[in-house]
């Protein structure tokens, strides 16, 4: 049946249904419309008197860039939650968006407690793989956490910098969950070389445990390198070796003693005893704001290397005092730098 | 050695779901097919000769010499199966043993052997390597449950290769299914999903289509033997699967004590996991299965997300329920032996 004129379709057509208001109290519309608004506006206001505060004052009394970052924060979490399943992780289960969503937390850390200070980020690659070599300490893996922060925001081309985990740490409750989920992978050769091939940048620290649960009357002497295994995968994948030195991470939690039968009873590689923990609970887990500076060396070149140099322990483990050595240089030269231990 | 052509063909365990679609995919590539298995079929299929024959004892191998059968498909192995562990234990061992047994010696005509395993012999262990490839098995973990059952089958079905000379031995280690009767379905459709505290694995998983298919192209096609895993592309995390099927986690499991978990959600959900799944829903294991790709130039058509779609969309689409098995079965028996006596005759 074709309608013609516009009164048959007038007869035609159903009436529309009157959708009744949900019963209750309502705001009045003016109100609703301003309840609405009401984050833009207050941005709006914030911003102008930022302004004149620093016309007046002649100096940034409420830093718009702060404020942006946590209104970003906000805005990500909410994503975040509309998203439902449609998002996708790599195989690694690796999130980068739920990683960056965090990431305002980590920077405000980086930034303002800490005030870590990042020199040579230059010479991490702004594309292809590289094999980035740290010392590591401090109880907590926190130094993992400030080199993906000064990697994604200093440098000119963000990237994620995919750390390698001991094995023990990925069999935990939600730290496994936690490290999967920002992009870790287990420490174990086949996982680093899967990594490099996809041109990642992978993080490793090769003394493992050995650095993080080392004593603080032994801060910032390197323990030994592993076995030179992550040489062996530098040179088997052709990707180069950056050297990482990070002052600052010893004193976060100055460990003085190890219950060592506590540690075996919940499967822990070390129990620390700081000044503060486990005297206080968990506030004895806030780190120490010390002060930080982190130092990307020039890479070690591995690729006029052929792969069966990787069978070769000699040049495996002189490759590897050399990045040892180049690290101890400098933690030496930055702590020289560092005025004081909390400045 | 010219390449080996399959004309005589044997399923072992050809009544279960997967059986039965390898049979139904089989059927017009081989001349000759036979089934076996120790419960009937769903429904028979014209051209493929069942025969009630049970794994664990010693008939297979008269079945093979009497029968000349040149390819054996062996698909009698259980893993994911509301039976206990003894059953399961004596079905994949015993009766692969008794299988291999039957395929070995000088008068055996067997060229080529198919055997399906599965993922879980990898086990799921918490500082486990993030990908698994063929040579990764853990022979030294002190495995339980179908993780040991599939460890000692592969060593007897390795052994076997190792012993004879003119036999291709494919074993196929497919992906964990979620097709709508699988443990891991029902546990996934629960409207409440308690979850282990703590823990987000990575999942993979294998279609049903494409695990039939793996083991046809293994079959007939002309592959290097050995190993392979087979499962589809990407993972699914475990909280993004339940949200995909509509459910919500709840993170109720203590991360310690599988088995008091277990014992949780046979009471009070009545799901009843494996210990092998318990250890996948809490720690994951995802396969490398670049190796199938190069050897067989074919990947599983759906991705681990696309599985788990369909799984999601499948609980949505109302089921036509097929007609009554029984009489379809009774029904292809006669037209079979009307085909035989047509033959005959013509003969």
């Amino acid at each position: 049946m074709i309608e013609t004129t516009p009164r048959e379709r007038r007869r035609n057509s159903q009436k529309a249904e009157i959708v009744a208001p949900p019963q209750g109290f309502r705001l009045p519309k003016p109100v609703r419309r301003l309840q609405r608004q009401a984050p833009m506006y207050a941005i709006q206001g914030l911003s102008s008197l930022s302004t004149r505060l620093r016309d007046l004052t002649g100096r940034d009394v409420i830093d718009m860039g702060r404020i942006m970052e946590v209104v970003q924060f906000i805005y990500q979490q909410r994503e975040l939650a509309r998203r439902g399943p449609n998002y996708a992780v790599d195989e690694f289960g690796f999130d980068p968006q739920w990683t960056e969503s965090f990431l305002t937390i980590f920077k405000a850390l980086y930034r303002d407690y800490w005030r870590v200070e990042s020199t040579g980020v230059e010479n991490v690659p702004a594309a292809g793989r590289a094999l980035l070599v740290a010392n590591h300490a401090g109880v907590l893996p926190w130094d993992g956490t400030m080199i993906k922060t000064a990697v994604f925001s200093e440098h000119s081309h963000p990237r994620h910098v995919r750390a390698l985990v001991a094995s023990q740490f990925m069999g935990m409750p939600v730290m496994s969950w936690f490290l999967r989920r920002t992009g870790q992978a287990v420490g174990h050769p086949d996982d680093t070389r899967r990594l490099l091939e996809r041109d990642e940048l992978v993080l490793v620290f090769p003394e493992g445990t050995r650095g993080t649960g080392k004593s603080f009357k032994d801060r910032y002497r390197l323990r030994r390198f592993g076995r030179g295994g992550f040489v062996a995968t530098a040179i088997r994948a052709q990707a180069p070796i950056i050297p990482i030195s990070v002052v600052g991470s010893e004193e976060i939690y100055p460990m003085i003693g190890d219950f060592g039968p506590v540690a075996r009873f919940f499967g822990l590689p070390y129990f620390p005893v700081t000044p503060f923990w486990p005297w206080l609970g968990p506030l004895g887990m806030i780190p120490l704001p010390s002060k930080w500076r982190i130092q990307f060396h020039a890479p070690v070149d591995v690729s006029d290397l052929p792969p069966s140099a990787a069978e070769d322990q000699h040049i495996v483990m002189s490759l590897a005092d050399e990045v040892r050595d180049t690290i101890q240089r400098g933690i030496y030269d930055n702590l020289k730098l560092r005025r004081g231990v909390f400045l | 050695m010219p390449p080996h052509i399959p004309r005589r063909v044997l399923i072992t365990g050809v009544s279960n779901p997967l059986g039965a679609e390898v049979a139904r995919r089989l059927a017009p590539q081989v001349p000759y097919l036979f089934g076996c298995d120790v419960a009937d079929p769903v429904s028979a299929l014209e051209e493929m000769d069942f025969v009630h024959a049970d794994t664990r004892l010693s008939v297979i191998g008269k079945l093979v010499r009497q029968l000349r059968i040149d390819t054996v498909v062996h698909l009698a192995v259980l893993v994911d199966s509301p039976h206990d562990e003894r059953p399961i234990h004596e079905t994949d061992v015993i009766g692969t043993m008794n299988m291999l047994v039957g395929c070995s010696g000088p008068s055996s005509p067997v060229r080529k052997l198919v055997v399906k395993s599965s993922q879980a012999i990898y086990g799921a262990a918490g500082g486990d390597p993030s990908f698994f490839s063929e040579e990764m098995i853990n022979w030294d973990r002190l495995a339980s449950g179908i993780t040991r059952d599939l460890l000692e089958m592969e060593q007897l079905v390795s052994e076997f290769a190792l012993r004879t000379d003119g036999c291709d031995v494919t074993v196929l280690r497919l992906g964990y299914r979620v097709s709508e009767d699988t443990s891991l379905a029902r546990y996934l459709s629960l409207p409440i999903v308690p979850v282990f505290a703590g823990f987000d694995p990575r999942l993979q998983f294998l279609h049903e289509d494409d695990a039939a298919e793996v083991i046809v192209r293994a079959t007939v096609g002309r592959q290097p033997p050995g190993a392979f895993n087979v499962a589809g592309d990407g993972v699914v995390l475990l909280s993004q699967a339940i949200d995909i099927m509509g459910g919500r986690p709840a993170p109720v499991l203590p991360p310690y004590w599988r088995w008091f978990s277990r014992l949780g959600l046979k009471t009070l959900a009545r799901v009843d996991l494996p210990r092998h799944l318990a250890d996948f829903l809490a720690n994951g294991s995802v396969m490398d299965c670049s190796r199938l790709e190069a050897a067989f130039g074919w990947k599983p058509a759906h991705s681990s997300r696309q599985t788990m779609d369909a799984l999601a969309l499948g609980k949505t689409v109302e089921v036509i329920e097929p007609p009554s098995p029984p009489q379809e079965y009774e029904l292809q028996k006669y037209l079979q032996a009307r085909r035989r006596r047509a033959l005959r005759l013509s003969n």
